[in-house]
């Protein structure tokens, strides 16, 4: 078309987007270090399943049209990429073709046939968008004017191609090609305009007018094609369309083998991170480059804040909120955290103290003015977090919310002290007595008085250490669950032993307020009393306890075999060490706990117990498995009170009743409480019971 | 404004304490701050911090109480003093009371902060002995503390009819009750600075009185044996039809109570 002008054009619009770029990476790697470049393998599994297959748009049923929507454009962007190539080398040479992709393959034409649906299916997909946005309007959508304006270019883009491609066919076909323009012409497979019916559509538009002017059309469709793609390309790293460029590596980079990025095991005796005030996450610059990345990548879609049971029950926690404040303080500060990371650099290689010591201070004077909690993210708003992964389990470009909001908390508790104070009571049960209800240590083996059950100090030669937890032991309805587990094991003749008073809370829920000392003062006493009787496999009806032994012990030193409840006990069923009898007549329905469902991805074994003892089967709750609602309890939120909003266990009891379930199943001591006094505010206990399902199947033993 | 807290060290009361042959059964037992000191503690603090305060702890007797001691520098304490002696094995308050007046006397002190009473004895006699020996003012159960100026204090004392209000002046003792505050938790900085801090301990004669003093002042109390209280049995609960209920507990009265 005019090799000067297309290569000023593509000089200015990367050099522009080029420096763009630099600057987003320099940042990236001014943070802080996380390791995601292994497990090659597995990662590309995931670009391929979540990111090409679009599994979290297209696989939610709840939102599968709009999904189906964003999928489109998307497979549409992928296959136009190829055909942008086409048209820059067409701006050097008329005719250009793609090896393979000429008029002399039937690859050439298939993806040209390809490319004009897609083209056509794209535009519809915009129009589509409009309408949602501005007559449907769902509640999680944020709109602003970028977003009608993305789908405005997204719009022209597809339209002056498909009109560029509908001249080219009035000219040639109509015309007589006055331009000798080139076209795909092979007598094996005919002319390319058999195969664009959306071209040739679009070509109508331009009946009646002369071939000067579609000449002029066909032109000025071309340019504006160009000129749109490209200040398309540099307008994405400025706002929340850079997901087109970074959600790909977001969703390669995304944790393996565990939910999300496991809190990191603080070093509490390394004096220089205090100065340095180092210990979790009290200013931005403290955010690893996979937590920018996560950053850029934030599409606020606001699915995340859809499913988050703090946001449905009005707290101020707004996850897309959150990203958006974190993303700005990140950029206002972008210069001063590239030069402190340069500073930073410098002090390793000198060793003198009052040099060091003047580059610290150098270093903190680049610090950002605001503080991170109370400035960017209010107090209440980063301790209303249950911890619940539901907002990881729908992001579909894999962000990890939940370990920033740890580390920040590790941050307020530790270098702060600025946590809620309400939590002091629990904390101090723990460092006293190893409980958060802070009872006497000497009554946790209480419970399993005349129940026959041996303790390791007399017996540490078993198969099994059944770890009862603080609920387990002392709270008196959570008991029950352990004597019915208990029952359990007896009848399936499982030699097993408990630690009875040598066992304390796991750590878990200081861990989850920021209590990093009080954790690792908790998991080291358990760690050595398990190491110390040489304990290999454990059951634990608590979740919770579940996770911290099984994923967060290892990083201290305590490596075994956790199993729950409901995996263990499925697994007795199945092996026909227990049998039980269908004899459940109520409408029963199963609450998924957070950190056995999304943590453990154990949802199967759960529902495989319960329908094998309901005569009727398990009637599933709206919010169920992967998108099961939390009941409020976790990430430390059982030991605070709930004055903002709603309550969330009154939320979830709420849909169990309109479920018209009269029994509902859990599978941890905390969901237990929480959705049991749900049922109790609403007046329905004694209509509808809560039971674990331990409690269940002992009933149920055949 | 110098502060004198004192501390106790108390058997943990959330343990069921069990008692064999007039004694206590140390195995398994643990101890920890007094719950009324550690309020005494946590004002201290907060006068420290609001107001300008040198705060300084005292506990007398208890054995080792460098963890316990510890725990009140992690809070914000800054200077330590325990008072150990085999002569103060069988101390009472009225023991306790004379000990601390002579460390206060050392000292030059405003104000003493005490807990209103200890969890162990709940006797709350010794913040109020050693006002009367030290001739101070002092009001118990105090609740609340504001600091006029350098030479007066308001508390509120929390009584049977309601709140007083009193104004005193400076040096005063008051003891505090657990309601004045919700103690901080120790946290990671603090008790990695507490490590390094120095508890000054001594003997009596190190306090420069001598031990027969002390036997000479001999204990207006002493505890002659523990015995284990009488738990209650649970009672029996009755469901069903009135009717049916009245029998039965007609029945088991007279036949198991034998009182009809």
């Amino acid at each position: 078309m005019n090799p000067f002008f297309m290569s000023l054009l593509l000089i200015v619009g990367l050099a522009i987007f080029g420096r763009t770029m630099v600057h987003k990476i320099r940042l990236l790697m001014a943070l802080g270090p996380a390791n995601r470049a292994n497990h090659i393998k597995a990662r590309l599994k995931n670009l391929v399943v979540l990111a090409m297959g679009q599994k979290r748009l297209v696989g939610r049923k709840k939102e599968w049209a709009s999904g189906l929507m964003h999928a489109l454009i998307f497979w549409g962007f992928c296959v136009l990429l190829i055909r942008s190539l086409t048209l820059y080398g067409e701006g050097f040479v008329q005719g250009f073709q793609l090896p393979f992709l000429g008029d002399r393959y039937i690859l050439g034409y298939l993806y040209i046939a390809i490319k004009d649906i897609m083209e056509g299916i794209v535009l519809l997909m915009v129009v589509y968008a409009f309408i949602r946005r501005m007559i449907l309007k769902p509640a999680r959508l944020h709109n602003t004017w970028e977003a009608y304006f993305v789908l405005g270019m997204i719009g022209v883009l597809m339209i002056s191609d498909l009109l560029y491609d509908g001249a080219r066919y009035y000219l040639i076909m109509h015309h007589n090609n006055p331009a000798h323009l080139h076209f795909f012409n092979n007598p094996q497979y005919g002319s390319e305009f058999l195969w664009t019916p959306v071209s040739v559509g679009a070509g109508v538009f331009l009946a009646g007018l002369s071939a000067d002017v579609i000449g002029y059309v066909m032109i000025c469709m071309f340019w504006l094609h160009i000129i749109t793609q490209l200040t398309f390309l540099n307008f994405l790293p400025l706002g929340k369309h850079f997901h087109v460029i970074t959600a790909l590596p977001n969703v390669y980079l995304k944790k393996l083998g565990y939910p999300h990025q496991k809190t990191k095991l603080l070093d509490l005796e390394n004096e220089v991170a205090w100065e340095d005030e180092s210990l979790g996450i009290n200013h931005i610059h403290q955010l690893t480059w996979k937590q920018g990345l996560d950053l850029y990548t934030c599409t606020e879609c606001g699915r995340c804040k859809e499913v988050c049971p703090t946001y449905i029950t009005d707290k101020p926690l707004n996850l897309h909120d959150f990203n958006d404040k974190l993303k700005l303080e990140l950029l206002d500060n972008a210069d001063n955290i590239i030069k402190r990371a340069k500073l930073s650099a410098t002090i390793k290689q000198d060793d003198a103290a009052d040099q060091t010591d003047k580059i610290k201070t150098e270093m903190v004077e680049l610090n950002s003015k605001k503080e991170l909690i109370g400035d960017v993210i209010a107090q209440d708003t980063l301790w209303a977090c249950t911890t619940c992964r539901a907002c990881e389990e729908v992001c579909p470009v894999t962000i990890e919310h939940v370990p920033r909001i740890m580390a920040m908390r590790q941050g307020q508790t530790l270098m702060a002290e600025a946590y809620p104070k309400e939590l002091n009571p629990s904390l101090k049960g723990l460092e006293r007595n190893g409980n958060p209800w802070g009872i006497g240590y000497d009554k946790r083996a209480d419970w399993a008085e005349g129940l026959d059950v041996k303790l390791m100090a007399d017996d540490a030669d078993v198969d099994y250490l059944l770890w009862v937890g603080c609920a387990g032991s002392f709270d008196d309805r959570s008991k029950k669950v352990s004597t019915s587990l208990v029952k359990i094991l007896q009848k399936a003749h499982i030699d097993f032993a408990i630690l009875g008073v040598e066992e304390k809370c796991t750590g878990d829920f200081a861990r989850r307020v920021g209590n990093e000392m009080l954790y690792q003062m908790m998991a080291q006493e358990n760690i050595e009393t398990l190491n110390n009787y040489g304990v290999k496999k454990i059951i634990t009806a608590c979740p919770h306890c579940l996770n911290t032994l099984k994923h967060e012990y290892p990083q201290m030193g305590g490596n075994y075999q956790v199993m729950h409840h409901a995996e263990f006990i499925d697994q007795l069923v199945k092996e026909g060490k227990i049998t039980l009898r269908k004899s459940l007549e109520d409408t029963l329905t199963y609450h998924d706990p957070c950190y056995l469902g999304r943590y453990n991805s154990i949802y199967d074994q759960p529902r495989s117990i319960l329908n094998s003892i309901s005569q009727d089967g398990l009637k599933e709750l709206d919010r169920h498995g992967r998108e099961s609602f939390c009941c409020g309890a976790g990430g430390g939120r059982m030991w605070m009170e709930e004055t903002i909003g709603k309550r969330i266990n009154l939320e979830r009891a709420e849909e169990i009743v309109a479920k018209k379930a009269t029994r509902v199943a859990v599978g941890c001591p905390f969901c237990l409480t929480m959705i049991e006094d749900g049922m109790k505010e609403l007046d329905k206990e004694e209509e509808i019971k809560t039971r674990d399902i331990a409690e269940l199947v002992a009933e149920s033993l055949a | 404004m110098k502060i004198l807290t004192t501390v106790k060290k108390v058997v943990d009361v959330e343990l069921t304490m069990r008692v064999e042959d007039g004694a206590i059964v140390e195995d398994g037992m643990q101890y920890v701050i007094n719950a009324w000191d550690e309020s005494a503690v946590e004002a201290s603090v907060q006068l420290k911090e609001n107001n300008g305060a040198e705060t300084t702890l005292v506990s007398v007797g208890g054995g080792d109480n460098t963890d316990m001691i510890r725990r009140c520098y992690a809070m914000g304490i800054e200077n330590g003093i325990h008072i150990e002696d085999p002569a103060l094995d069988k101390a009472d308050s009225s023991i306790y009371a004379r000990v601390l007046q002579m460390v206060y006397e050392k000292g030059d002190y405003d104000l003493v902060i005490t807990g209103k009473q200890a969890q162990d004895t709940d006797s709350g006699q010794t913040g109020i002995i050693l006002a009367e020996y030290l001739g101070l003012p002092c009001v118990s159960n105090v609740v609340a503390i504001e600091v006029l100026d350098g030479q007066h204090i308001k508390v509120s004392r929390s009584g049977d009819a309601g709140t007083e209000i009193v104004e005193m002046e400076l040096p005063a003792l008051i003891t505090v009750d657990v309601s004045i505050n919700e103690p901080r938790l120790p946290q990671m900085r603090g008790i990695m600075m507490a490590k390094k801090k120095k508890i000054e301990v001594m003997d009596l004669a190190a306090l420069g009185v001598s031990a027969d003093d002390i036997s000479a002042a001999a204990p207006r109390s002493e505890i002659v044996e523990y015995m284990a209280s009488k738990t209650r049995k649970g009672g029996q609960k009755f469901e069903g039809e009135p009717a049916d209920i009245t029998a039965q507990v007609v029945d088991l009265l007279a036949n198991e109570a034998k009182v009809l």
